[in-house]
C-alpha cells in the first residue's frame, strides 16, 4: 500500500468494485490521479459475471491490462444481506446450552409495537428442528460448570449429519465471558465433520445478551457456506486473469479485511457497500477541511444519512437486517458487529404518499419500489410517490430522466398527485409541495434523532448529497437542519466503491468482561486482541510500521444496564490508571447525556482495541469542463413561489469557479441537483459542486 | 392548519418526546426500564393534557401518566411555576396505580410562561416497603408514599424529598440515578421543544396542542361511529396467587351518534386481601388500550382519542381499589382488564380482535445474600405465557398482549446476582389449537447459587382458569408454578432454602377459529 503522505515516483493502479441489488460499479485510479468508472446490471445468478464485466470497462478505459493494477482491489458486496433477504443459505444449524433451545424464537419477548395486535417478525434463519441443546454450563464469573463431553457429539455430528446440515453457529451461555466450551465444541466437531462450517459467539459477537448474540452467529453461520467459497473463487479467477494483488473485502465498519478473514466472519460484511459510501464522505470532508458533515444518500425506497465526527465515520455496535414489518424497528434481526452508524428511513423516490385519518400527510414507509414503480415510470404505479411530486413541481424532467433514457409521464404523476389533493382540500401543486416538505422533514427528523441519540449536535452540519433522489431534496434538508452548505460529489453515482477505493485498512475487535475493572485480564484481552488484528491486518498486506492502534472500552455506572462506548486517547488500561478510566468514560458519558454520577463506581463491560492502516495520497483528476458553461434552458419549478422560472445546467458543462445563483437545477445522468432561491453553487477544481447559503 | 402544515409540526413533536424516551432508556439503571422498556414518556400541554407519547412503554404507564397531568396541574398550576421545577409523585391513585411507578414532570418555559410539560413514568428499582408482590396487607406496607411535590425547585434539587427517597429504599443508588435520569431526559425534551418553537416562530404550543387533540378526538369518534350502535358483554376467569378465582364483567355501550365506548365493570369481583387491586386509573388505562389498539392502533394515543372511551366501575371493586387497599402487583389483574373488552369487541370486531392470551406477565423479584455475604435486593424482572390467536394469524409465543415488555436477557440476571437458569423454552402445544393456534407459554427453571436461604416474590397467575379461544378457537394451557416439582403459588412473599429449584410454565394464548 501506498504510505500516507508518499506520492509514488511511477503511477500505481487501484481498483474498487461495489456490487448493489441493481448495479455493479467499478472504479479505477491511478496513483496520479486519473479515475475511470463503469456501471453495469447486477448478475444475480453470479456476481463474479457483473463483478468482471465492470472491471474489464474501467480497464479498457483506461488502457491497461490486468496485470497492471499493481495496487489494491478493493470489494463492497451486498451478497450477505441478499443470503438473508432471500433466505437462500444452506441448511444450517444452531447449539446452544441445552434448557435453551428457542432462543432465537423467544427473541426478548417484546413486542415492539405496543399499538399494533397484528405485527410480525423475520423468521429465524434456523428452524426450531435443527436447533440442539448441548449438556455444558459456564457462569457468569467464567467458571466452567460442566465442560462439554466427547460422547455427546458423537450422537450430535450424526444428527447434523442426518440433516445435511453445513454449517452451525454455537453459541453457549455467557460465552461472552468465556469461550472455553465453545472451543472444545468446535474441535471435537472437526475431528468428526471436517467439511462442516462452524461458527463460534464467543469470536463473532462476544457479548453479554444471549439473543442477540445468537441471531448474530446464527448469520454469520448462515452466511459462510455461500460468501466463503464466493471470496475464494473470486480471488482465484483474478489470478487466473493475470491480476497480481490479492482482493481486499469492505466490513460493516468502514475497513477491509483479506478474503479468507471475511469469508470467515460474513457478517461483518453485512452493510459494505452503505459503509463505503460513508467513507467516502469523510474522505470528502478530509479534503475540504469540514470536521463534521452529515452524508444524505437518498435512493428509490429508502434514505440513508451517516454522521461524520472529526472526519471520520461514526460507528455503532449493534443494528438490525431484515426489517420484516413495515420497515419498523424490531421486526427484523439484531445484529452486534462495528458498523458505520447509519439510519435508513423508508423515504425515497419511489415512497407512496397517503393522507391518515387525522387528515395528516404521510411520506412512506410503503413504497412503489422499481416495479410498479411510481405512477410517472408508467408502469402500472398509481399511487403517488417522491418522484412523482418531484416531477409536477418541475424539478425532474420528464425527457431527461436517465439521461433521457427513460420517458417519464408528467400526465400519470398529475393524475396521482390528483388524488391526493383531493383528499387533503388543497391545489395540486400544493399537494406536490408538501410531500416535498414532508419528506424532507421526516429525512431532517431522524436525522436530528440520530445525532441527539449519540449526543452529536446537528445544527449546521453539512450535508454531502447523493443517490438518485438525495440532490434533489438536499438543500431543503440542510434548512430544516440549519446548515448552509450542501456538498455534490463528483462520481455521484458510483461513490460507494470511490470509497471502497480511497479507505484505508480498519480492523475492530471487542472482547466482552462483566463486572468491576480487573487491570490484569483487561490487559490480557488487550493484547490478545492487538496480536489478532496484527495478524489479519498483515495478511491483508498491511506494512507493519504503517499499523496504528486505537483502544476503548464499552462502559457504564456499576448497575446501569446500557453502555456507552469510550474511546481513549491514551491507554489507561496500559497505565493501569483508574483516574484516567474515570475520566474517559465520564467525558463521554456527558457528552451523551448531559451529567455525570461522579460518586457511583463505574465498570467496563467490554474491551476495544481498532487496527489502522496507512490511508491513499494524491488528488483525483479534476471531472470538469474547460470554459463556462450556460444554462440549456429554463423550466418553471414550484417549490417556492408558483411556476418560478429555473434556469437548467448540464454538469459536465459546468466549468472549475464557476458559480450558479440559486436556484438552479443541474442535471446529471443519473441525478438531477436542485439549488434553492437563496443558495449560490460554486464548482470547485475538484469537480465538487458546493452550495452555500447566502445571507 | 392544513394537514402539511400539521403535520411536519406533529411529526417534530413525536421527534422531540422519542428523544426524551431514548435518552432514558439508555441512561437508566432499572434493568426493568433498559432491558424490559418499562417507561412511558409522553408531552403534554400547559393544562396537563397528554399531546404526544414516544413509541416505547406500556399502556399502564402511559395512558396513567395521561391522567396525572391533570392531578398535578391541579395542585401545581402553571403559572405559579419556576423555571427549573421539577413535580414528581408516585401516588397510586393519581398515577400508574402502585409506588414502584414514580411520574416526573418538567415545566417547559418560554418567555417566562409554562408552555407544555415533559413527563415520564418509570419503574424503579425499590421503594421500600414489601417488594413487588401481593403480600402486603394495606397500601402503607408497601413502601414509600411520594404525594405531589417538587423534586427541584427553580433548578435546585428539593434536599429534604431527596434524603427521605435516599433513606427509604434498599436500592438508593439505582433510585437516585433513575430519578436524575429522569430530570435528564425532560430537560432533553425540552430543548427540543424550544428549538422547534424557534424555527417554526411560535410563542407557545396552544393552537398547534388544540389541533392535534381535537383531530384526534375526531378522528377516534369516527371509528367508533363506524361501529354498530348496542350494549356488548364480555367475561373473564383467571385466578392470582393464592388461588383466589377473578371475575371481571364488562359492559361494552357503543354511542354510534356521539361516536363514544363506555365501558362499565359492574358484576366485576370485589376487593382482594392481597395487593392485586387496581386502581381506576390503571382499569381505565388498560380498558382504553384495548379499543384503541384494536379500533385504530395507528392513530395518536393522546387526550383526544383517549377522551371517547369512560370507564367505570363500582367503588371498592377489584377494578376501582379504595385507600387503604394494598395495590403493589396491581399489574396482575390489569393486564387482564382488556381481556373481557375484547370479547365484548368480537361481537363488532371479529376481524381485529385478538383472543383471550395469557394475561399478565409473570413478575420475580429476589431478595438474598451474594456469594461473599453480602445482601441484595434484584430488580423486578418478568416473563410472558403465549398471546392468544388474531384471527388470520397465530399468536406469538412467549409474547405479552397487553404490554410490550421485553424480558431481561438470561445473561445480564445471572451477572447481577448469584441466579443461575436451567430452562428457557417454548412449551409445546401449550397454546389452544385454532384455524389460528394461540401462543405458546414457556418454561423457566432457575435455582440460586447460594448457601443461605433467599426470598421469592413471585407473581404468578392464570394457573386453573386457562385463556379461552374465540370462534371455537380452543383454551390455552393453564400455568404452572412448581418449586422442587410441587405447585407453590402464594400470595405471600416465599423463604427458600438454598438449593430449591423453581419452575415456571406461563399460559398458552386462546386460538382463534375451530382447528381443521
Amino acid at each position: 500500500m501506498t504510505g500516507p503522505d508518499v506520492q509514488d515516483p511511477s503511477p500505481r493502479y487501484r481498483v474498487a468494485v461495489d456490487i448493489g441489488g441493481t448495479f455493479t460499479d467499478a472504479v479505477l485510479r491511478r496513483g496520479d490521479g486519473l479515475v475511470r468508472s463503469d456501471k453495469r446490471l447486477t448478475t444475480h445468478g453470479d456476481l463474479l459475471e457483473g463483478f468482471f464485466a465492470a472491471v474489464d470497462g474501467v480497464l479498457a478505459k483506461a488502457g491497461i491490462a490486468p496485470a497492471d493494477v499493481d495496487d489494491t482491489i478493493v470489494h463492497a458486496t451486498t451478497i450477505v444481506t441478499n443470503a438473508v433477504v432471500t433466505r437462500s443459505g444452506p441448511p444450517t444449524a444452531l447449539l446452544v446450552t441445552e434448557g435453551f433451545r428457542d432462543v432465537l424464537h423467544i427473541r426478548d419477548e417484546h413486542r415492539y409495537d405496543m399499538f399494533d395486535p397484528q405485527i410480525e417478525y423475520a423468521d429465524p434463519l434456523v428452524p426450531r428442528a435443527r436447533t440442539f441443546g448441548i449438556s455444558e454450563r459456564v457462569h457468569a464469573d467464567g467458571n466452567v460448570d460442566r465442560p462439554v463431553e466427547a460422547a455427546e457429539v458423537d450422537i450430535l455430528a450424526r444428527q447434523l449429519n442426518d440433516a445435511n446440515v453445513e454449517s452451525v453457529a454455537i453459541c453457549l451461555l455467557n460465552a461472552y465471558v468465556n469461550g472455553t466450551n465453545e472451543r472444545r465444541l468446535r474441535d471435537l466437531l472437526a475431528e468428526r465433520l471436517p467439511d462442516l462450517h462452524v461458527s463460534l459467539s464467543s469470536e463473532v459477537a462476544p457479548q453479554i445478551r444471549e439473543y442477540p448474540r445468537a441471531a448474530t452467529t446464527v448469520l454469520n453461520a448462515y452466511t459462510q457456506p455461500i460468501v466463503a467459497p464466493y471470496l475464494e473463487r473470486l480471488s482465484e479467477v483474478l489470478a487466473e486473469r493475470g491480476f497480481s494483488t490479492a482482493p481486499l473485502i469492505m466490513m460493516s465498519n468502514g475497513g477491509v479485511l483479506g478474503a479468507a478473514t471475511a469469508g470467515r466472519f460474513p457478517v461483518r460484511m453485512v452493510e459494505s457497500g452503505p459503509a463505503a459510501g460513508a467513507l467516502a464522505a469523510s474522505h470528502l470532508a478530509e479534503r475540504m477541511g469540514l470536521d463534521r458533515m452529515l452524508s444524505f444518500d437518498m435512493g428509490g425506497t429508502t434514505a440513508k444519512a451517516c454522521l461524520i465526527e472529526e472526519r471520520r465515520p461514526t460507528v455503532t455496535g449493534r443494528f438490525e437486517v431484515d426489517r420484516v414489518y413495515r420497515f419498523k424497528a424490531g421486526s427484523g434481526f439484531p445484529i452486534l458487529i462495528p458498523a458505520i452508524d447509519m439510519i435508513e428511513i423508508g423515504a425515497g423516490g419511489g415512497s407512496i404518499a397517503t393522507v391518515d385519518n387525522l387528515g395528516l400527510l404521510k411520506v412512506g414507509p410503503d413504497s412503489a419500489g422499481s416495479e410498479p414503480g411510481p405512477a410517472c415510470y408508467a408502469r402500472g404505479g398509481r399511487a403517488p410517490t417522491v418522484t412523482d411530486a418531484d416531477l409536477v413541481l418541475g424539478l425532474l424532467d420528464a425527457g431527461h430522466f436517465l439521461g433521457g433514457d427513460m420517458a417519464l409521464d408528467l400526465r400519470a404523476a398529475e393524475r396521482a398527485v390528483d388524488g391526493l389533493a383531493e383528499r387533503l382540500g388543497v391545489a395540486r401543486i400544493e399537494a406536490a409541495r408538501g410531500v416535498f416538505r414532508v419528506v424532507g422533514e421526516s429525512m431532517a427528523a431522524a436525522a436530528r434523532a440520530h445525532a441527539t441519540d449519540r449526543g452529536l449536535d446537528y445544527r449546521g452540519l453539512p450535508v454531502l448529497a447523493f443517490g438518485g433522489a438525495g440532490p434533489a431534496h438536499a438543500c431543503f434538508v440542510a434548512e430544516l437542519l440549519d446548515g448552509d452548505t450542501v456538498i455534490y460529489p463528483p462520481l455521484a453515482s458510483v461513490l460507494s466503491a470511490f470509497g471502497a477505493l480511497i479507505t484505508p485498512l480498519r480492523y475492530d475487535l471487542a472482547r466482552g468482561m462483566a463486572g468491576p475493572v480487573d487491570w490484569d485480564r483487561a490487559e490480557a484481552a488487550m493484547a490478545a486482541m492487538e496480536e489478532e488484528a496484527r495478524a489479519a491486518m498483515t495478511a491483508a498486506g498491511c506494512p507493519q510500521d504503517g499499523m496504528r492502534f486505537g483502544h476503548g472500552a464499552d462502559m457504564r455506572y456499576a448497575g446501569q444496564q446500557n453502555e456507552v462506548t469510550v474511546p481513549f486517547d491514551g491507554n489507561p488500561v496500559a497505565a493501569r490508571d483508574g483516574a484516567m478510566l474515570r475520566e474517559a468514560f465520564e467525558t463521554a458519558y456527558e457528552a451523551a447525556y448531559g451529567l455525570r454520577l461522579s460518586d457511583l463506581a463505574i465498570e467496563a463491560v467490554a474491551w476495544r482495541v481498532s487496527a489502522h492502516g496507512p490511508g491513499i495520497a494524491g488528488e483525483t483528476e479534476p471531472m470538469t469542463a474547460a470554459a463556462p458553461g450556460g444554462a440549456k434552458g429554463k423550466r418553471p419549478v414550484h417549490v417556492r413561489a408558483d411556476g418560478e422560472s429555473v434556469p437548467v445546467y448540464d454538469r459536465a458543462a459546468l466549468s472549475a469557479g464557476q458559480a450558479l445563483a440559486g436556484p438552479a437545477i443541474i442535471e446529471e445522468r443519473e441525478t438531477t441537483i436542485f439549488v434553492m432561491a437563496g443558495w449560490r453553487a460554486e464548482v470547485r477544481g475538484d469537480g465538487c459542486i458546493v452550495a452555500r447559503r447566502e445571507g | 392548519m392544513d394537514g402539511i402544515a400539521l403535520e411536519i409540526l406533529w411529526s417534530n413533536l413525536i421527534g422531540a418526546v422519542s428523544e426524551q424516551a431514548r435518552a432514558l432508556q439508555r441512561i437508566a439503571f432499572s434493568p426493568v426500564v433498559r432491558e424490559a422498556g418499562d417507561l412511558a414518556c409522553a408531552l403534554l400541554d400547559r393544562d396537563g393534557r397528554m399531546i404526544a407519547q414516544a413509541v416505547t412503554g406500556t399502556p399502564g404507564h402511559i395512558n396513567t401518566l395521561a391522567a396525572a397531568g391533570a392531578h398535578f396541574v391541579e395542585t401545581f398550576p402553571p403559572d405559579g411555576l419556576a423555571e427549573g421545577d421539577v413535580l414528581v409523585t408516585n401516588d397510586p391513585w393519581l398515577s400508574a396505580g402502585h409506588f414502584f411507578d414514580i411520574t416526573v414532570l418538567t415545566p417547559v418555559f418560554r418567555k417566562g410562561r409554562v408552555i407544555a410539560f415533559f413527563g415520564s413514568t418509570i419503574h424503579h428499582t425499590d421503594i421500600g416497603g414489601y417488594g413487588v408482590g401481593a403480600g402486603a396487607r394495606d397500601v402503607h406496607e408497601e413502601g414509600l408514599w411520594i404525594p405531589r411535590a417538587k423534586l427541584y425547585e427553580a433548578g435546585e434539587p428539593n434536599p429534604l424529598l431527596h434524603d427521605i427517597v435516599r433513606h427509604n429504599v434498599r436500592t438508593p443508588d439505582e433510585v437516585m440515578g433513575d430519578l436524575a435520569a429522569q430530570v435528564s431526559s425532560g430537560r432533553v425534551g425540552a430543548e427540543r421543544l424550544g428549538i422547534l418553537c424557534d424555527r417554526h416562530g411560535l410563542d407557545d404550543i396552544d393552537t398547534l396542542a388544540d389541533e392535534i387533540i381535537s383531530r384526534s378526538e375526531r378522528a377516534a369518534r369516527d371509528s367508533i361511529r363506524r361501529l354498530a350502535a348496542g350494549t356488548y358483554r364480555g367475561e373473564s376467569r383467571f385466578d392470582i396467587p393464592g388461588g383466589a378465582e377473578i371475575v371481571l364483567k364488562c359492559a361494552l355501550t357503543v354511542d354510534s351518534q356521539a361516536g363514544d365506548i363506555l365501558v362499565d365493570f359492574a358484576g366485576s369481583s370485589g376487593a382482594s386481601p392481597h395487593g392485586v387491586n387496581v386502581v381506576l386509573n390503571y382499569t381505565h388505562a388498560y380498558s382504553a388500550f384495548a379499543i384503541r389498539s384494536t379500533l385504530d392502533p395507528e392513530l395518536p394515543n393522546n387526550h383526544g382519542s383517549l377522551k371517547p372511551i369512560r370507564v367505570t366501575a363500582p367503588e371498592g371493586s377489584i377494578v376501582n381499589a379504595k385507600y387503604p387497599a394494598p395495590v403493589a402487583a396491581r399489574h396482575v389483574v390489569g393486564m387482564y382488564v382488556p381481556m373481557p373488552i375484547l370479547k365484548a369487541l368480537h361481537a363488532v370486531a371479529p376481524d381485529r380482535v385478538v383472543a383471550e392470551g395469557a394475561g399478565a406477565v409473570w413478575t420475580m423479584q429476589i431478595q438474598g445474600k451474594d456469594g461473599r455475604g453480602e445482601p441484595f435486593t434484584s430488580a423486578m424482572f418478568n416473563y410472558s405465557g403465549g398471546m392468544g390467536a388474531r384471527r388470520a394469524k397465530p399468536g406469538l409465543g412467549a409474547t405479552c398482549y397487553p404490554t410490550g415488555v421485553a424480558a431481561v436477557p438470561v445473561e445480564v440476571l445471572e451477572a447481577a446476582m448469584p441466579i443461575e437458569f436451567t430452562r428457557k423454552e417454548l412449551l409445546d402445544g401449550s397454546g389452544g389449537a385454532g384455524r389460528a393456534p394461540g401462543g405458546d407459554g414457556q418454561v423457566i427453571g432457575f435455582r440460586m447459587r447460594t448457601r443461605d436461604p433467599w426470598l421469592l416474590n413471585a407473581v404468578p397467575s392464570r394457573l386453573d382458569a386457562p385463556a379461552e379461544g374465540l370462534e371455537g378457537g380452543g383454551s390455552g394451557r393453564p400455568g404452572r408454578f412448581l418449586v422442587n416439582g410441587e405447585p407453590s403459588a402464594r400470595a405471600n412473599k416465599m423463604t427458600m432454602a438454598a438449593g430449591d429449584e423453581v419452575l415456571l410454565e406461563t399460559p398458552g394464548g386462546g386460538g382463534f377459529g375451530a382447528a381443521n
